[in-house]
């Protein structure tokens, strides 16, 4: 089965600051992947070229056999790749169940025998249909992070992005979030996830990509990675902080 | 839910039927130029309100479209075409004008669409000033062949504003509006769902510059006369703009109620006070911006709501 993502040699400068050097990487259909590395790795970056919000200054981004670099993101969200925002980006004025809607009504792939019939199921299945009529403006920030993930659900995505989904989450709150990406994948729709939480990450994703300073550093199944010399290098400082001692393997998980 | 929305039509078609019969009971000629004008200013505060309130693209420069639209109908009536059809001309001459208006300015965004609009408007008044086919800054005339008769204006103008309403609560309505919406609310996350942003906008330029078009044209039918300092003013340009934020920017009844508040009192202002009465307008805006920014609707549903909890609590309370 070909990849239902492709990134082929993907480089992103800002005027002189080179954000993405030759990123390649490929995604099968299927599963949690998660995109980690230090601030200033690239990692939204990458995610923003990937939805359409960024055109790369080279590469390719192939989706299901197309090349969706330098597509507008409506583009590729009829393609079929739909982002979350790291800051929730609500339709301040409009209700939580219209912000549904809109992904709903403009996310334009085919509806498949497992989707939702509609908005108001697609929040109960997030757990906030009780807030359906309200102003998404009211929300608190865990609901707002629900409303991001709902409307992203409702334009039926086959690459599911999401950026730093539990940032600012308590722990249950992030379960929470947890526990439904497990869910959508259950259903067959691949996820990237950037996340600075890496417990969070290690214990959804069933493969991770590090990056660092704009390139790809590492990437395999959680325990590869986090046994990989240069990601506790990049992470720990390997001669700083531990004084020279190998941090000990699996150190992330352990938190 | 459908009996409230079938009882808002029927309240609706109630107004324009008293609307319809108010000119032939013997209201004076004045009177009737009064709710003319009313009618034409709320047509384009509809049109305004349906780019700027429900798409948040706040435009100064709609003067082009009404001013376009009075050429158009004007030239159109002259070479003897039925004033249907010459209001059709004009709306869709204001049309193509809003592409290839619309085509470069929708890639700024806020406050620089904004000035951008300010720069073509202006433009476009002092090109034609200077077109001699239509008299340049002389102005042009309708050579009238008939009688003139002030009822088929006043018909004409309520059909439009009638049809505006119609398309603003079609659009409010429709999946078109929502993405309107969307885009005012966040233009990059409505992207990220689907909305094409430029496209949206476009069309609902293109739509309120038809309506207001053919408003241009229906006033030059009646005044007979234009000239680019009337009709291409950077004032008409503000005033379309500050009669759905006084009404209640982005709702349905907002437009309206600013519309019939500007027709109603414009004249007067302008006659009582001929230099302040931008200065009245400015002072009204601010004080709207500050204070209330849903405008008028939001200051009535206000009242009303304060009206009706205190009268439950009387009743409560006996």
């Amino acid at each position: 089965m070909p990849p239902i993502l492709s990134l082929d040699r993907v480089s992103k400068n800002f005027a002189g600051l080179k954000a993405l050097k030759e990123v390649s990487f490929e995604l099968e259909q299927g599963g949690i992947y998660g995109l980690i590395g230090p601030n200033g790795a690239g990692k939204t970056t990458l995610l923003a070229i990937i939805s359409g919000s960024l055109e790369p200054t080279s590469g390719a981004v192939i989706f299901e056999g197309r090349n969706l670099a330098g597509a507008k993101s409506f583009a590729a969200v009829r393609a079929g790749v739909v982002r979350t925002h790291q800051v929730p980006k609500p339709f301040r004025a409009l209700s939580v169940l219209e912000n549904v809607e809109v992904g709903r009504r403009f996310g334009c792939r085919e509806r498949s025998a497992g989707d939702p019939e509609d908005a108001a199921q697609i929040l109960d299945w997030v757990g906030i249909a009780h807030l359906a009529h309200a102003p998404s403006a009211t929300l608190s920030v865990g609901d707002q992070k629900r409303l991001e993930l709902a409307r992203a659900l409702a334009a039926r995505p086959a690459l599911l992005l999401c950026d730093e989904i539990c940032s600012g989450l308590t722990e249950a709150e992030t379960a929470c979030i947890l526990n439904l990406l497990r869910k959508i994948d259950k259903d067959g729709t691949t996820i990237l996830y950037v996340e600075h939480n890496l417990r969070a990450i290690m214990s959804v994703s069933q493969h991770v990509i590090v990056m660092n300073y704009g390139q790809k550093l590492a990437e395999g199944t959680p325990q590869m990675v986090q046994n990989d010399p240069a990601v506790i290098e990049v992470y720990i400082g390997g001669t700083g902080i531990t004084g020279g001692r190998q941090p000990r393997p699996g150190f992330i998980a352990r938190g | 839910m459908k009996f409230v929305r079938n009882s808002a039509v029927f309240r609706f078609a109630l107004l324009v039927a008293i609307l319809v019969v108010l000119p032939l009971l013997g209201l004076g000629p004045n009177a009737v130029r009064l709710l003319f004008v009313t009618f034409v200013w709320v047509t384009v505060s509809i049109a305004w309100n349906i780019l700027g309130g429900f798409g948040g693209q706040v435009s100064f420069g709609f003067a082009v479209f009404y001013g376009l639209g009075a050429y158009a109908a004007a030239l159109a009536v002259n070479s003897g075409l039925h004033t249907v059809v010459a209001l059709l001309l004009a709306a869709g001459v204001a049309m193509l004008a809003s592409f290839v208006i619309g085509l470069p300015t929708f890639r700024l965004r806020g406050p620089y669409f904004a000035i951008a609009t300010i720069g073509v408007s202006e433009a476009v008044r002092v090109v034609m000033t200077n077109v001699p086919m239509t008299g340049g800054a002389s102005g042009y005339r309708i050579l009238e062949t008939g009688p003139f008769r002030q009822l088929d204006h006043f018909y004409i103008s309520l059909a439009l504003a009638v049809l505006a309403m119609a398309a603003s609560v079609e659009v409010r309505r429709s999946k078109f509006g929502l993405a309107l919406l969307a885009i005012r609310e966040d233009e990059d996350a409505a992207s990220d769902l689907g909305v094409n942003p430029f496209r949206a906008k476009l069309l609902a330029h293109a739509l309120a510059a038809a309506l207001t078009g053919a408003a241009g044209g229906v006033y030059a039918q009646y005044a007979a006369f234009i000239h680019p300092q009337g009709v291409f003013a950077f004032s008409i340009g503000v005033a379309i703009l500050l009669m759905p934020i006084i009404g209640g920017v982005g709702t349905i009844w907002g437009p309206v109620i600013g519309g019939v508040v500007y027709g109603l009192i414009h004249d007067e202002l302008v006659a009582s006070f001929p230099q302040l009465h931008l200065l009245i307008y400015g002072s009204l805006l601010i004080l709207i911006v500050l204070f209330e920014p849903a405008g008028l609707v939001g200051l009535f549903g206000r009242w009303f709501r304060t009206l009706a909890s205190a009268r439950r609590i009387r009743a409560a309370n006996p």
